[in-house]
């Protein structure tokens, strides 16, 4: 309630009549091709979506049923016999994890190198981002060959570490991309404010620019594990899978996706079911990673 | 061209025969200029006229960018600093640099400030929570942040980040503070409160400030540059230069017929 002035009370009428029509041939054409565009984006993310459900429906029919203690305890045994995926499940859980901890500091520094130190030396920067865009669109059955002929072959035998160096070789350019995406996202003025403080380079880097980034990172580090944890090719030919149980990385190794992959095409039912299975617990695994990846960016952007 | 005419305080920094250069660019054009010991030097001038770039010289900020170099000399007890073997790190420390945003490091109000002083002194833990509180209070922001000292400085609003940094720059104890338009992405409170604190601030540090706002260089500043075209045209105290300036184009400037 103002105490200084009265306002006029204002009559007001339904918008209605020939100057809230808007029947023009031209806006009729309008909300024509709208409502046409509208419907077909609706139809594209309904097909996506209807797929992306449908595997994984199918997942979760066929492979649900192997989701039992055994499965979980038990190694791959011949057919016939009761086994499990637990050499598959462990060496796949060793390899990616190695391949991360060789892969995302190699990673990380690298893309420090590229998003710190442009003043420096522009030609080599940009080829350094170049070869690692490379390798993030190679096909990783090359990067499996490459590290057969540089490890399997010299060394004389296949081996867990032979398929974590192969992963880590995939991991580096995702976590390099993310790395320098993120922390050319931090402002100059934070850098500059750093400086200006007194302190050397590296401490910048560290303690400021990477802490401005650290979420975006660390996203890029899980990204780059979801990658590799699917990865079959370049398993191939370095960790070969292991029937038996093996956790020395010095020996062949199982793996869920190489496993997946030899028991899909089999004749028989109990191997195909665990190779059901197996895909269930990748999937859930990558799944549960992204989940993982998007609250932890959705808490960061409030 | 006139030099400094302010006999009254010794100068903290000597400016002589300056020249800088953003690659081609002649950016400043033969300045010289004294900055008088604890008093408050406005820097004043229309956009790209030179006065940011005179301030990154002073802490050598300039070295960060590759093309961009300075000639003459800058004396800075008694050495001149834009010569070669200056200890970037130590020249820093001791002639610090508020910027125009709010720059609050990702992480607590406490360690925005201890960054800065481990960066240049090992203190005990007791010693450093007394430096935290000193700048504070110094500032005026302990009693609005002192039971959250250990939570982001992000949740700050712009003028007590502002205020932040300003405690941040001082917790090094420097000799000189340097101010790029510290208050032009501020609102008008929060601009006066960093208006008063710089009278404080003038008993222990010497003080440049750059600013577009006249009035603010006439409230605060001892001593005003006028800047025009990479050149320093007057130099004066802050009563003379807005009252009779002594040539026609700071007279054209501060009464507004150019900028």
């Amino acid at each position: 309630m103002t105490t200084h002035t009265t306002t006029p009370t204002v009559q007001a009428a339904p918008c209605v009549g020939a100057r809230w029509q808007g029947n023009s041939v031209s806006a009729i054409r309008r909300r024509m091709v709208d409502r046409v565009a509208t419907a077909l984006c609706w139809a594209a993310t309904v097909l996506v979506l209807l797929m992306l459900f449908s595997i994984l429906f199918v997942l979760v029919r066929n492979g649900v049923g192997g989701l039992r203690w055994v499965t979980f305890v038990h190694v791959t045994l011949p057919p016939g016999q009761a086994g499990g995926l637990a050499n598959a499940i462990v060496g796949s859980l060793i390899q990616t994890g190695l391949a991360v901890l060789i892969g995302a500091p190699v990673g990380l520094l690298v893309g420090i190198y590229l998003a710190e130190f442009t003043a420096t030396d522009g030609k080599l920067i940009n080829f350094v981002r170049f070869v690692s865009d490379l390798l993030l669109s190679a096909p990783s059955i090359l990067v499996g060959l490459f590290i057969y002929m540089i490890v399997v072959v010299p060394s004389g035998h296949f081996s867990g570490l032979a398929g974590a160096l192969a992963l880590s070789m995939l991991v580096v350019p995702v976590v390099v991309r993310t790395t320098e995406d993120m922390l050319r996202l931090v402002p100059l003025a934070m850098r500059e404010a750093a400086i200006a403080l007194g302190a050397p380079r590296w401490r910048m880097i560290l303690f400021v620019c990477l802490r401005a980034a650290r979420e975006g990172v660390a996203t890029g580090i899980l990204l780059a594990l979801a990658r590799v944890s699917g990865e079959t090719a370049p398993l191939l030919f370095t960790s070969l899978g292991n029937m038996n149980w093996s956790v020395a990385p010095g020996k062949p190794m199982a793996s869920l996706p190489v496993t997946i992959y030899q028991y899909a095409g089999a004749a028989y039912a109990d191997w195909t079911a665990l190779a059901w299975t197996g895909a269930l617990l990748i999937t859930a695994g990558i799944l549960m990673i992204n989940i993982t990846v998007r609250l932890g960016l959705g808490r960061n952007r409030k | 061209m006139t030099v400094a005419q302010n006999d009254a305080a010794p100068a903290a920094i000597s400016v002589r025969n300056l020249d800088f250069y953003y690659g081609a660019h002649h950016a400043l054009k033969n300045i010289s200029i004294d900055f008088p010991q604890g008093q408050v030097t406005g820097m004043i001038g229309p956009s790209g006229c030179g006065k940011s770039t005179l301030l990154r010289v002073l802490n050598r900020m300039y070295d960060l960018y590759p093309g961009q170099r300075a000639t003459g000399e800058v004396i800075f007890d008694g050495c001149n600093i834009i010569g070669p073997k200056v200890n970037l790190n130590v020249l820093r420390s001791r002639v610090g640099m508020v910027f125009q945003k709010p720059t609050p490091f990702p992480m607590s109000i406490y360690d925005n400030i201890a960054f800065g002083v481990r960066l240049h002194e090992r203190l005990d833990r007791a010693a450093m929570e007394a430096r935290v509180e000193d700048v504070l209070r110094r500032v005026a922001l302990w009693p609005e942040v002192r039971d959250r000292l250990r939570d982001s400085a992000a949740a700050l609003s712009g003028g007590q980040q502002q205020r932040l940094c300003i405690a941040r720059t001082i917790a090094t104890r420097p000799e000189v503070v340097l101010l790029d338009e510290p208050t032009s992405a501020l609102d008008p409170v929060s601009t006066a409160r960093i208006e008063e604190l710089l009278d404080e601030l003038k008993a222990d540090f010497t003080i440049a400030i750059v600013t577009h706002n006249l009035q603010q260089a006439a409230r605060c500043a001892d001593q005003v540059a006028f800047f025009y075209m990479g050149e320093v045209v007057e130099v004066d105290s802050a009563d003379r230069m807005f009252t009779t300036p002594r040539e026609k184009r700071t007279q054209d400037y501060i009464t507004g017929r150019f900028g």
